[in-house]
Protein backbone atom coordinates (compact mmCIF):
# COMPACT_ATOMS: atom_id res chain seq x y z
CA UNK A 1 0.00 0.00 0.00
CA UNK A 2 1.42 3.36 -0.95
CA UNK A 3 1.90 5.97 1.69
CA UNK A 4 -0.64 8.03 -0.20
CA UNK A 5 -3.27 5.35 0.32
CA UNK A 6 -2.34 5.03 3.96
CA UNK A 7 -2.80 8.73 4.36
CA UNK A 8 -6.05 8.59 2.49
CA UNK A 9 -7.30 5.83 4.77
CA UNK A 10 -5.86 7.61 7.73
CA UNK A 11 -8.42 10.30 7.77
CA UNK A 12 -10.89 10.82 5.01
CA UNK A 13 -11.90 14.27 6.06
CA UNK A 14 -11.43 17.54 4.38
CA UNK A 15 -10.23 20.43 6.40
CA UNK A 16 -13.29 22.22 7.58
CA UNK A 17 -14.44 23.76 10.78
CA UNK A 18 -16.59 20.83 11.84
CA UNK A 19 -13.75 18.33 11.61
CA UNK A 20 -11.40 20.62 13.46
CA UNK A 21 -13.90 21.18 16.21
CA UNK A 22 -14.56 17.45 16.42
CA UNK A 23 -10.87 16.71 16.79
CA UNK A 24 -10.57 19.31 19.48
CA UNK A 25 -13.51 17.82 21.32
CA UNK A 26 -11.98 14.34 21.09
CA UNK A 27 -8.67 15.67 22.36
CA UNK A 28 -10.38 17.57 25.17
CA UNK A 29 -12.38 14.51 26.14
CA UNK A 30 -9.25 12.42 26.35
CA UNK A 31 -7.55 15.09 28.39
CA UNK A 32 -10.41 15.26 30.87
CA UNK A 33 -10.54 11.49 31.14
CA UNK A 34 -6.77 11.61 31.52
CA UNK A 35 -7.01 10.96 35.23
CA UNK A 36 -6.36 7.40 34.22
CA UNK A 37 -5.72 7.30 30.47
CA UNK A 38 -2.59 9.32 30.00
CA UNK A 39 -2.20 10.36 26.41
CA UNK A 40 1.53 10.51 26.70
CA UNK A 41 4.32 10.08 29.15
CA UNK A 42 4.11 13.56 30.59
CA UNK A 43 1.66 16.33 31.25
CA UNK A 44 0.98 19.01 28.72
CA UNK A 45 1.53 21.87 31.14
CA UNK A 46 4.41 23.25 29.07
CA UNK A 47 2.02 23.83 26.19
CA UNK A 48 -0.71 26.42 25.79
CA UNK A 49 -3.42 23.81 25.37
CA UNK A 50 -6.21 26.39 25.15
CA UNK A 51 -4.64 28.08 22.16
CA UNK A 52 -3.49 26.98 18.74
CA UNK A 53 -1.17 28.41 16.15
CA UNK A 54 -0.62 27.46 12.52
CA UNK A 55 2.76 27.44 10.75
CA UNK A 56 3.50 26.51 7.16
CA UNK A 57 6.82 25.30 5.91
CA UNK A 58 9.00 22.47 4.67
CA UNK A 59 9.85 19.35 6.65
CA UNK A 60 13.50 19.36 7.66
CA UNK A 61 13.51 16.12 9.65
CA UNK A 62 11.11 13.62 11.15
CA UNK A 63 12.09 11.86 14.39
CA UNK A 64 10.15 8.57 14.39
CA UNK A 65 11.07 7.96 18.01
CA UNK A 66 9.73 7.26 21.47
CA UNK A 67 8.41 8.64 23.66
CA UNK A 68 7.27 11.15 21.06
CA UNK A 69 7.64 11.80 17.40
CA UNK A 70 9.18 15.17 16.58
CA UNK A 71 8.40 16.99 13.38
CA UNK A 72 11.11 19.53 12.52
CA UNK A 73 9.84 22.07 10.05
CA UNK A 74 11.55 25.07 8.46
CA UNK A 75 9.32 28.11 8.48
CA UNK A 76 10.05 31.60 7.18
CA UNK A 77 9.39 34.27 9.77
CA UNK A 78 7.92 37.72 9.08
CA UNK A 79 11.34 38.99 8.03
CA UNK A 80 11.74 36.11 5.62
CA UNK A 81 14.36 34.38 7.77
CA UNK A 82 13.93 30.61 7.90
CA UNK A 83 13.62 29.20 11.41
CA UNK A 84 13.27 25.57 12.48
CA UNK A 85 10.29 24.66 14.63
CA UNK A 86 9.93 21.42 16.60
CA UNK A 87 6.48 19.92 16.98
CA UNK A 88 5.91 17.05 19.41
CA UNK A 89 3.51 14.32 18.32
CA UNK A 90 2.27 10.98 19.58
CA UNK A 91 4.67 8.03 19.66
CA UNK A 92 5.41 5.83 16.64
CA UNK A 93 3.84 2.90 18.52
CA UNK A 94 0.59 4.80 18.90
CA UNK A 95 0.59 6.22 15.38
CA UNK A 96 1.46 3.00 13.55
CA UNK A 97 -1.70 1.43 14.98
CA UNK A 98 -3.65 4.36 13.60
CA UNK A 99 -2.48 4.23 10.01
CA UNK A 100 0.73 6.24 10.11
CA UNK A 101 4.15 5.02 9.07
CA UNK A 102 7.59 6.54 9.36
CA UNK A 103 7.12 7.72 5.77
CA UNK A 104 3.81 9.51 6.30
CA UNK A 105 5.71 12.76 6.77
CA UNK A 106 8.92 12.93 4.77
CA UNK A 107 11.79 15.38 4.50
CA UNK A 108 10.87 18.04 1.94
CA UNK A 109 7.11 17.70 2.42
CA UNK A 110 5.19 20.96 2.54
CA UNK A 111 2.85 21.10 5.51
CA UNK A 112 0.70 23.49 7.49
CA UNK A 113 0.75 22.37 11.11
CA UNK A 114 -1.76 23.41 13.72
CA UNK A 115 -0.32 23.03 17.21
CA UNK A 116 -0.48 24.13 20.81
CA UNK A 117 2.51 26.44 21.25
CA UNK A 118 5.04 26.21 24.05
CA UNK A 119 4.17 28.65 26.81
CA UNK A 120 7.73 29.91 27.09
CA UNK A 121 7.78 31.23 23.54
CA UNK A 122 10.32 28.72 22.21
CA UNK A 123 9.75 27.63 18.62
CA UNK A 124 7.88 24.44 19.37
CA UNK A 125 4.57 22.95 20.32
CA UNK A 126 2.26 19.98 20.59
CA UNK A 127 0.83 18.60 17.34
CA UNK A 128 -2.87 19.10 16.76
CA UNK A 129 -3.29 18.44 13.04
CA UNK A 130 -1.52 19.00 9.75
CA UNK A 131 -2.66 19.73 6.25
CA UNK A 132 -0.96 19.10 2.93
CA UNK A 133 -1.16 21.59 0.05
CA UNK A 134 -3.72 19.28 -1.63
CA UNK A 135 -6.02 19.59 1.37
CA UNK A 136 -5.34 16.21 2.97
CA UNK A 137 -5.51 16.38 6.73
CA UNK A 138 -3.28 14.35 9.03
CA UNK A 139 -4.68 13.71 12.48
CA UNK A 140 -3.28 11.67 15.32
CA UNK A 141 -6.50 10.40 16.84
CA UNK A 142 -8.29 8.57 14.00
CA UNK A 143 -9.85 5.20 14.86
CA UNK A 144 -7.38 2.46 15.57
CA UNK A 145 -6.71 -0.08 12.88
CA UNK A 146 -6.24 -3.82 13.19
CA UNK A 147 -4.60 -3.93 9.78
CA UNK B 1 34.68 -34.99 43.53
CA UNK B 2 37.15 -34.42 46.35
CA UNK B 3 36.17 -32.94 49.70
CA UNK B 4 37.20 -29.38 48.88
CA UNK B 5 35.36 -29.44 45.59
CA UNK B 6 32.31 -30.91 47.34
CA UNK B 7 32.31 -28.17 49.97
CA UNK B 8 32.78 -25.51 47.29
CA UNK B 9 30.03 -27.06 45.20
CA UNK B 10 27.72 -27.13 48.20
CA UNK B 11 28.51 -23.53 49.03
CA UNK B 12 27.84 -22.34 45.50
CA UNK B 13 24.61 -24.33 45.35
CA UNK B 14 23.47 -22.92 48.69
CA UNK B 15 24.30 -19.40 47.53
CA UNK B 16 22.30 -19.87 44.37
CA UNK B 17 19.33 -21.22 46.28
CA UNK B 18 19.45 -18.53 48.96
CA UNK B 19 20.11 -15.83 46.39
CA UNK B 20 17.20 -16.94 44.27
CA UNK B 21 14.74 -16.64 47.13
CA UNK B 22 15.31 -12.92 47.64
CA UNK B 23 12.78 -11.75 45.09
CA UNK B 24 10.40 -14.65 45.44
CA UNK B 25 9.68 -14.79 49.16
CA UNK B 26 11.19 -18.24 49.41
CA UNK B 27 8.72 -20.03 47.15
CA UNK B 28 10.34 -22.66 44.98
CA UNK B 29 8.72 -23.01 41.60
CA UNK B 30 8.50 -26.61 40.51
CA UNK B 31 8.80 -27.64 36.91
CA UNK B 32 5.26 -27.69 35.50
CA UNK B 33 3.80 -31.06 34.63
CA UNK B 34 2.18 -31.92 31.33
CA UNK B 35 -1.17 -31.92 33.12
CA UNK B 36 -0.55 -28.39 34.39
CA UNK B 37 0.25 -27.18 30.88
CA UNK B 38 -2.88 -28.94 29.58
CA UNK B 39 -5.05 -27.42 32.30
CA UNK B 40 -4.32 -23.94 30.93
CA UNK B 41 -6.59 -24.77 28.01
CA UNK B 42 -9.52 -24.92 30.42
CA UNK B 43 -8.93 -21.35 31.60
CA UNK B 44 -10.63 -18.39 29.92
CA UNK B 45 -8.72 -17.33 26.83
CA UNK B 46 -6.80 -14.33 28.16
CA UNK B 47 -3.77 -14.73 25.91
CA UNK B 48 -3.16 -11.97 23.45
CA UNK B 49 -2.56 -8.27 22.98
CA UNK B 50 -5.02 -5.97 24.70
CA UNK B 51 -5.49 -2.22 24.81
CA UNK B 52 -7.86 0.02 26.71
CA UNK B 53 -10.84 0.51 24.46
CA UNK B 54 -11.79 4.10 23.62
CA UNK B 55 -14.50 5.17 26.02
CA UNK B 56 -13.81 2.08 28.08
CA UNK B 57 -14.39 3.90 31.33
CA UNK B 58 -12.10 4.09 34.28
CA UNK B 59 -11.92 7.85 34.44
CA UNK B 60 -13.42 9.93 37.17
CA UNK B 61 -16.86 9.39 35.75
CA UNK B 62 -16.62 5.60 35.74
CA UNK B 63 -19.39 3.64 37.35
CA UNK B 64 -18.92 3.44 41.05
CA UNK B 65 -15.93 5.76 41.06
CA UNK B 66 -17.70 8.57 42.82
CA UNK B 67 -19.56 6.45 45.29
CA UNK B 68 -17.15 6.30 48.16
CA UNK B 69 -16.09 9.87 48.60
CA UNK B 70 -16.26 13.41 47.34
CA UNK B 71 -14.64 14.38 44.06
CA UNK B 72 -14.42 10.82 42.78
CA UNK B 73 -11.83 9.73 45.33
CA UNK B 74 -12.08 7.48 48.37
CA UNK B 75 -13.44 8.58 51.69
CA UNK B 76 -10.27 9.35 53.63
CA UNK B 77 -9.50 8.87 57.30
CA UNK B 78 -8.87 12.16 59.18
CA UNK B 79 -5.08 11.77 59.01
CA UNK B 80 -5.12 11.19 55.27
CA UNK B 81 -7.70 13.92 54.65
CA UNK B 82 -5.16 16.28 56.22
CA UNK B 83 -2.43 14.84 53.96
CA UNK B 84 -4.66 15.34 50.94
CA UNK B 85 -5.14 18.97 51.88
CA UNK B 86 -1.40 19.55 52.26
CA UNK B 87 -0.74 17.75 49.00
CA UNK B 88 -3.13 19.97 47.07
CA UNK B 89 -0.62 22.80 47.44
CA UNK B 90 2.41 20.86 46.25
CA UNK B 91 3.58 20.53 42.61
CA UNK B 92 1.92 17.88 40.52
CA UNK B 93 3.57 14.48 40.37
CA UNK B 94 4.26 14.99 36.66
CA UNK B 95 7.92 15.53 37.42
CA UNK B 96 9.01 11.92 37.44
CA UNK B 97 7.07 11.00 34.31
CA UNK B 98 8.85 13.75 32.41
CA UNK B 99 12.07 11.96 33.27
CA UNK B 100 10.72 8.74 31.73
CA UNK B 101 9.90 6.95 34.97
CA UNK B 102 6.85 4.77 34.37
CA UNK B 103 3.74 5.27 36.48
CA UNK B 104 3.06 2.58 39.06
CA UNK B 105 0.00 0.42 39.44
CA UNK B 106 -2.83 1.12 38.66
CA UNK B 107 -1.99 3.83 36.08
CA UNK B 108 0.44 1.54 34.22
CA UNK B 109 -2.58 -0.61 33.30
CA UNK B 110 -4.28 2.25 31.48
CA UNK B 111 -1.73 3.66 29.08
CA UNK B 112 -2.48 4.41 25.41
CA UNK B 113 -0.40 1.34 24.55
CA UNK B 114 -1.25 -2.36 24.52
CA UNK B 115 -0.30 -5.14 26.94
CA UNK B 116 0.19 -8.82 26.22
CA UNK B 117 -1.20 -11.31 28.71
CA UNK B 118 0.52 -14.70 28.93
CA UNK B 119 -0.79 -17.63 30.94
CA UNK B 120 1.71 -20.25 32.03
CA UNK B 121 1.45 -22.81 34.83
CA UNK B 122 1.41 -20.96 38.14
CA UNK B 123 1.83 -17.54 36.65
CA UNK B 124 0.19 -14.77 34.67
CA UNK B 125 2.63 -12.40 32.97
CA UNK B 126 1.59 -9.02 31.63
CA UNK B 127 4.01 -7.53 29.13
CA UNK B 128 3.32 -3.81 29.07
CA UNK B 129 4.46 -1.90 26.01
CA UNK B 130 4.50 1.49 27.70
CA UNK B 131 8.00 2.03 29.13
CA UNK B 132 8.73 -1.68 28.38
CA UNK B 133 7.44 -2.97 31.71
CA UNK B 134 6.39 -6.39 33.00
CA UNK B 135 4.01 -7.49 35.75
CA UNK B 136 4.48 -10.90 37.34
CA UNK B 137 1.34 -12.38 38.90
CA UNK B 138 1.85 -15.67 40.72
CA UNK B 139 -1.09 -18.04 40.58
CA UNK B 140 0.65 -21.00 42.20
CA UNK B 141 -1.07 -20.56 45.53
CA UNK B 142 1.68 -18.68 47.33
CA UNK B 143 0.53 -16.12 49.89
CA UNK B 144 1.07 -12.39 49.63
CA UNK B 145 4.27 -11.36 51.41
CA UNK B 146 3.77 -10.17 55.00
CA UNK B 147 6.40 -7.44 54.76
CA UNK B 148 6.74 -6.59 51.08
CA UNK B 149 9.31 -4.26 49.61
CA UNK B 150 7.69 -1.05 48.33
CA UNK B 151 7.72 -1.23 44.52
CA UNK B 152 6.15 0.47 41.51
CA UNK B 153 3.96 -2.56 40.75
CA UNK B 154 4.16 -4.21 44.16
CA UNK B 155 4.05 -7.98 44.59
CA UNK B 156 1.07 -9.71 43.01
CA UNK B 157 -0.66 -13.03 43.48
CA UNK B 158 -3.73 -14.20 41.62
CA UNK B 159 -6.41 -16.86 41.81
CA UNK B 160 -9.36 -17.85 39.69
CA UNK B 161 -12.94 -17.38 40.89
CA UNK B 162 -14.89 -19.20 38.18
CA UNK B 163 -13.97 -17.29 35.02
CA UNK B 164 -12.56 -14.26 36.81
CA UNK B 165 -8.87 -13.80 37.54
CA UNK B 166 -8.60 -11.98 40.87
CA UNK B 167 -5.23 -10.31 41.35
CA UNK B 168 -4.16 -8.89 44.70
CA UNK B 169 -1.17 -6.60 44.94
CA UNK B 170 0.62 -5.22 47.99
CA UNK B 171 3.88 -3.40 48.61
CA UNK B 172 3.18 -0.22 46.67
CA UNK B 173 5.74 2.55 47.00
CA UNK B 174 4.92 6.25 47.09
CA UNK B 175 5.46 6.88 43.39
CA UNK B 176 3.26 8.48 40.74
CA UNK B 177 0.51 5.97 40.09
CA UNK B 178 -2.29 8.13 38.72
CA UNK B 179 -4.01 8.50 42.06
CA UNK B 180 -5.17 11.95 43.07
CA UNK B 181 -5.30 11.11 46.77
CA UNK B 182 -2.79 9.95 49.38
CA UNK B 183 -2.41 6.30 50.37
CA UNK B 184 -0.40 4.37 52.92
CA UNK B 185 2.07 1.51 52.72
CA UNK B 186 -0.87 -0.78 53.45
CA UNK B 187 -2.51 -0.01 50.09
CA UNK B 188 -3.78 -3.15 48.39
CA UNK B 189 -4.97 -3.17 44.79
CA UNK B 190 -7.51 -5.81 43.80
CA UNK B 191 -8.10 -6.30 40.08
CA UNK B 192 -10.77 -8.57 38.66
CA UNK B 193 -10.08 -9.61 35.04
CA UNK B 194 -12.99 -11.14 33.14
CA UNK B 195 -13.81 -11.78 29.48
CA UNK B 196 -16.96 -9.96 28.44
CA UNK B 197 -16.95 -11.07 24.80
CA UNK B 198 -14.80 -12.91 22.28
CA UNK B 199 -12.28 -10.06 22.21
CA UNK B 200 -13.26 -7.84 25.12
CA UNK B 201 -12.22 -7.94 28.73
CA UNK B 202 -13.18 -5.93 31.76
CA UNK B 203 -10.84 -5.05 34.60
CA UNK B 204 -12.52 -3.90 37.78
CA UNK B 205 -10.10 -2.22 40.15
CA UNK B 206 -10.65 -1.73 43.87
CA UNK B 207 -8.29 -0.04 46.30
CA UNK B 208 -8.17 -1.08 49.94
CA UNK B 209 -6.20 0.89 52.50
CA UNK B 210 -7.14 0.50 56.17
CA UNK B 211 -4.94 3.43 57.21
CA UNK B 212 -5.96 5.91 54.52
CA UNK B 213 -9.49 4.98 53.42
CA UNK B 214 -12.59 4.46 55.54
CA UNK B 215 -13.88 1.83 53.07
CA UNK B 216 -12.69 -0.02 49.96
CA UNK B 217 -12.71 2.31 46.98
CA UNK B 218 -13.95 1.08 43.62
CA UNK B 219 -12.29 2.73 40.64
CA UNK B 220 -14.94 1.14 38.46
CA UNK B 221 -14.47 -1.15 35.54
CA UNK B 222 -12.59 -0.59 32.30
CA UNK B 223 -12.94 -2.37 28.99
CA UNK B 224 -9.98 -3.67 27.02
CA UNK B 225 -10.14 -4.79 23.40
CA UNK B 226 -8.04 -7.67 22.05
CA UNK B 227 -6.19 -6.93 18.82
CA UNK B 228 -5.31 -10.24 17.21
CA UNK B 229 -3.11 -8.70 14.53
CA UNK B 230 -1.03 -6.60 16.90
CA UNK B 231 2.30 -7.36 18.46
CA UNK B 232 4.01 -5.56 21.31
CA UNK B 233 6.37 -2.92 19.96
CA UNK B 234 9.59 -1.50 21.33
CA UNK B 235 9.20 1.52 23.59
CA UNK B 236 12.41 3.05 24.88
CA UNK B 237 11.35 6.22 26.64
CA UNK B 238 14.90 7.52 26.91
CA UNK B 239 15.42 7.30 23.14
CA UNK B 240 14.38 10.87 22.33
CA UNK B 241 12.90 12.28 25.51
CA UNK B 242 12.85 16.05 25.33
CA UNK B 243 10.85 16.61 28.47
CA UNK B 244 12.45 17.76 31.65
CA UNK B 245 11.51 19.08 35.04
CA UNK B 246 12.66 22.42 36.33
CA UNK B 247 13.72 23.09 39.91
CA UNK B 248 10.15 24.00 40.79
CA UNK B 249 8.92 20.59 39.67
CA UNK B 250 7.19 21.76 36.50
CA UNK B 251 7.61 19.92 33.21
CA UNK B 252 9.26 21.69 30.32
CA UNK B 253 10.42 20.80 26.82
CA UNK B 254 13.98 20.90 25.49
CA UNK B 255 13.96 21.64 21.80
CA UNK B 256 17.69 21.75 21.06
CA UNK B 257 18.78 20.16 17.83
CA UNK B 258 16.85 17.50 15.99
CA UNK B 259 17.98 14.01 16.90
CA UNK B 260 21.27 13.37 15.17
CA UNK B 261 20.76 9.63 14.75
CA UNK B 262 19.86 8.30 11.34
CA UNK B 263 16.67 6.66 12.60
Amino acid sequence: MSSRNIESNLQKVTMNMTATVRQMIIAAGLAVGGASLALAHHSYSAFEMAGTRVITGTIKKMDWTNPHTWIWIDVANEQGVVETWGIEGMSPNYLERRGWSRNTIKVGDKLSITFHPLKNGDKGGSFQSAQRPNGEVLGMTPPISDK
Amino acid sequence: MNRTTRILFGFVTASLVLGSTAGAQGVTRKAPTAAEWASLAKLPDFNGVWESAPGGGGGRGAAGAGRAGRGGGPSLTPDYAAKAKARANSPAEEAQAANCLPPGLPAIMNQPYPMEILLTPGKVTIVIEAYTQVRHIYTDGRPLPADPNPLFYGTSVGHWEDDTLVVETVGLAQVPRGLTFPYSEKLKVVERFRLTGPDTMSIETTLIDPDAFTAPYSMGSRTLARHRTWTIAEYICEENNRNFVDDKGSAGVKLGNPLSSAK
